[in-house]
């Protein structure tokens, strides 16, 4: 049986499909920048009600550092094994199943608002009379296209984006610099540390992402160094997200920032450079930006598929085509805006219950059983 | 592996589809670029009354009048040819109607060239309208559209917002003087930060009231002068500063570097003018018991500037030092004015005085906050000023 199952996979988890350390925190750091670099100025503004949301941000990060560890300790007991897999051999068969059934549904969900995501943007600042199921049709194929190559391609591709979006991402915000102003960002802790930890709720919705550790433990070349990787992987998003919210409240104020649908974006448009080749820059932050969501969308999408293909013990390949559909109907699911953000957190709720607490009772359970053993 | 082949092909083959772009494209010589915008008190032109009277009307209150300033493309065009022209280099449409939406697409009725805003620079609104609606009511549709940026520049004119979208020149567009003026700040003191749709956004919302930058125009020719200030609360205008009113405030919040200070010597009533090279402006709150006060330190820097009074030598210690005296007494002067103002005039904190509270103390802002230019009404505010002479350029004695 496990013999077969791992049959299935050997031209996915073959040695040679195995991704190394830096590729791995990648992996993690570009499907936790997501949407989020966009709306997390003004949800955690609402949340915290103060100038001090960089301190939640950072706040939010050391939960979501402990949130991996536990995940990390959890894939370290079955390194080579998914979580689909090891869920099923440690609550039992149906348990396990309906665990991974909703995990699928929750990745299938991500990938979905993120490719909504994307399309909304798109069609309000770049192209306005384009269909949004043009738009949605593109990042869907060529998702489809990246993933028949199974994860080293999108290891690949995502060592490619991430240090372009790095280096646009921090010439693009620190030139937003000329409108800034220290005092929307003083006083620090005015109202004191309760509005802070109050933020750190909807902070940490930013970090969702993590849980994917769970899942590419096994595709690890050296699966013992998953929490380097993890570790590594969560401090670019902290600091990413620390500077963006510093950058765009200190330049738009408080006040300015919870008004704001895209926060990010407006804080781009609200300065030119005169002089320079370029006087916006609002383009070239959307450019990373969407490179960002489609690697968000690919891992998802990814992680749903292969959940799939272990749950069903059925090749990889036609998963991934039956599921592009699914994808879109739920990405055309939201009928406004507003549907969409609900629906944003609700995915990040879920995430609360089911890639944060069951990991944790997860890996008490193994922890104890591995004692009985033991004893045994 | 055979089939995948197949599949991929036909995957590459239908994203060729998708890469046709540019559905949604327009040729830049059919864009009705947009530099500026003005809102005024509706009332009707001349021209759409004769429309209205030929049947171009539609139900609408006259609330407001709009002004788009569109660049002339024959005019700009010709320019790079060489070819003069007497031409102005701006067309200004004139709308009427009750939301900037429809006013919008109404244009788009009257010219081919329909309104184009992502490169509008300026806003100009006429601060009479601000006693009847708030400026986010004026602003909403502005500040949601996707087209204009956040960073156009917002103004406010005590007159109307059209003669300030007019210029004599015909190779001008006033747009972009508007907006050029805000650079000479180098040069002179009475000149507001500039507050774009981003800032004022926070501006709006923060409950405080504040400043906007007020310009004039008038036969052709425009200037900036002294702000309107208008209530955090409403939104809607309470007075007018002028420039000397202007000057008090820049001194207290320590903005305006490059500025002058004019001063009449108390003996010889002779002018002496001081450069002003940097300013340290400190605007402490003080909090003894239930008591609240404010205490402004203004410590500047700069040289002679100017001096009329030809029997001093600039060589002598002791003129400098009359001078930094007297000049230190005007800064305080324009300072006690304009809180003088503040407290009975327009009952309101204009200078950000409750912005040092809220950095400060925070927790007896959150206090007062809600009150606060009434609280503010009361507050002792005491001033100090040190001004060091530190050159006195090419001539020490005339």
């Amino acid at each position: 049986m496990l013999e077969k199952e791992r049959g299935d996979f050997s031209m996915m988890v073959g040695q040679q499909d195995k991704i190394t350390v830096s590729q791995t925190s990648i992996v993690i750091t570009n499907f936790l920048l997501g949407t989020g670099i966009l709306t997390l100025p003004r949800t955690s503004g609402e949340a915290v009600k103060a100038p001090d949301v960089w301190l939640s941000v950072a706040f939010g990060g050391l939960v979501a550092i402990l949130a991996g560890f536990i995940m990390v300790k959890l894939s370290m007991e079955y390194p080579d094994k998914t979580l689909y897999q090891y869920s099923r051999d440690l609550i039992g068969k149906w348990p396990g199943g309906l665990f991974t059934l909703l995990l699928i549904c929750y990745f299938l969900a991500t990938s979905g608002f993120q490719v909504r995501s994307v399309t909304e943007v798109m069609g309000f600042y770049l192209l306005e009379n384009t269909p949004i199921w043009a738009t949605a049709m593109v990042f869907l194929w060529s998702g489809i296209y990246l993933l028949t190559g199974g994860i080293n391609p999108l290891a690949r591709l995502y060592e490619i984006i991430f240090p372009i979006t790095v280096l646009i991402f921090l010439i693009v915000i620190f030139m937003s610099a000329s409108i800034f102003d220290i005092d929307n960002l003083r006083p620090v802790l005015g109202k004191g540390i309760k509005p802070v930890l109050e933020g750190v709720k909807t902070t940490s919705f930013a970090y969702t992402g993590i849980e994917i550790i769970l899942i590419i433990v096994p595709f690890m070349r050296k699966p013992e160094q998953a929490l380097k990787a993890t570790l590594m992987g969560i401090s670019f998003p902290i600091v990413f997200y620390m500077i963006t919210v510093i950058m765009v409240i200190g330049a738009l104020a408080i006040e300015g920032v919870t008004s704001r649908t895209w926060p990010t974006i407006d804080l781009m448009r609200s300065f030119e450079i005169p002089g320079l080749i370029f006087e916006r820059f609002e383009s070239l932050l959307l450019v990373i930006w969407i490179m960002q969501m489609f690697s968000s969308f690919t891992i998802s999408y990814f992680a749903a598929a292969l959940g799939l293909s272990q749950l069903l013990k059925k090749r990889m390949e036609p998963i991934l085509f039956s599921l592009l559909p699914v994808i879109y109907l739920i990405a055309m699911a939201p009928k406004n805006i507003n549907q969409l953000f609900q629906m944003g957190d609700l995915i990040g709720n879920s995430a609360i219950y089911l890639v944060g607490l069951i990991p944790l009772m997860l890996l008490v359970i193994s922890k104890v059983r591995r004692k009985k053993f033991e004893k045994n | 592996m055979k089939k995948t082949n197949t599949i991929r092909y036909l995957t590459s083959v239908l994203l060729l589809f998708l890469l046709t772009g540019c559905w949604s494209s327009h040729e830049i010589e059919e864009l009705g670029l947009t530099f500026a915008m003005g809102i005024d008190k509706g009332e009707e032109t001349e021209l759409e009354k004769k429309f209205d009277k030929a049947g171009g009307d539609y139900p609408k209150k006259d609330r407001i009048t709009m002004i788009y300033q569109y660049v002339n493309e024959q005019a700009a065009g010709s320019k790079s040819t060489g070819g003069s022209t007497d031409q102005k280099t701006y067309i200004n449409v004139y709308e009427t109607g009750d939301s900037l939406q429809q006013i919008n697409a109404e244009v788009a009725l009257r010219q081919d060239r329909p309104v184009f805003s992502p490169h509008l620079k300026v806003i100009v609104i006429a601060a009479d309208l601000l006693r009847t609606y708030s400026l986010a009511e004026l602003l909403d549709q502005p500040l949601r559209d996707n087209e204009i940026r956040p960073s156009s520049m917002v103004l406010v004119t005590r007159g109307r917002a059209r003669d300030t979208l007019e210029l004599k020149e015909t190779g001008e567009m006033p747009a972009f003087r508007l907006l050029k003026i805000v650079e000479n700040e180098y040069k002179a003191k009475k000149i507001l930060p500039p507050v774009t749709l981003a800032k004022l956004t926070g501006k709006m919302r923060s409950g405080t009231s504040y400043l906007l930058q007020n310009v004039i125009g008038t036969d052709g020719e425009i200037k900036y002068a002294g702000a309107a200030a208008i209530n955090g609360k409403t939104n809607k205008l309470i007075g007018y500063l002028d420039e000397h009113d202007l000057e008090g405030v820049m001194w207290i919040i320590g903005k305006g570097i490059g500025g002058m200070v004019k001063s009449y010597d108390p003996t010889e009533k002779k002018v002496t003018a001081f450069g002003v090279e940097s300013i340290k402006s400190n605007i402490k709150p003080i909090v003894k018991g239930n008591r609240l006060s404010f205490e402004v330190n203004v410590k500047s820097e700069g040289y002679l500037a100017e001096n009329w009074n030809t029997k001093e030598k600039a060589f002598d210690d002791k003129f400098l030092e009359k001078v930094e005296k007297t000049t230190a007494k005007t800064v305080k002067k324009s300072m006690e004015d304009i809180t003088k103002k503040m407290k009975t005039e327009y009952k309101a904190d204009l200078a950000g005085f409750g912005n040092e509270l809220r950095i400060k103390h925070p927790r007896l802002w959150e206090k007062l906050k809600k009150n606060w230019d009434e609280t503010f009404t009361d507050i002792p505010i005491t001033f100090h000023v040190q001004i060091a002479i530190k050159e006195y350029g090419t001539v020490g004695d005339q």
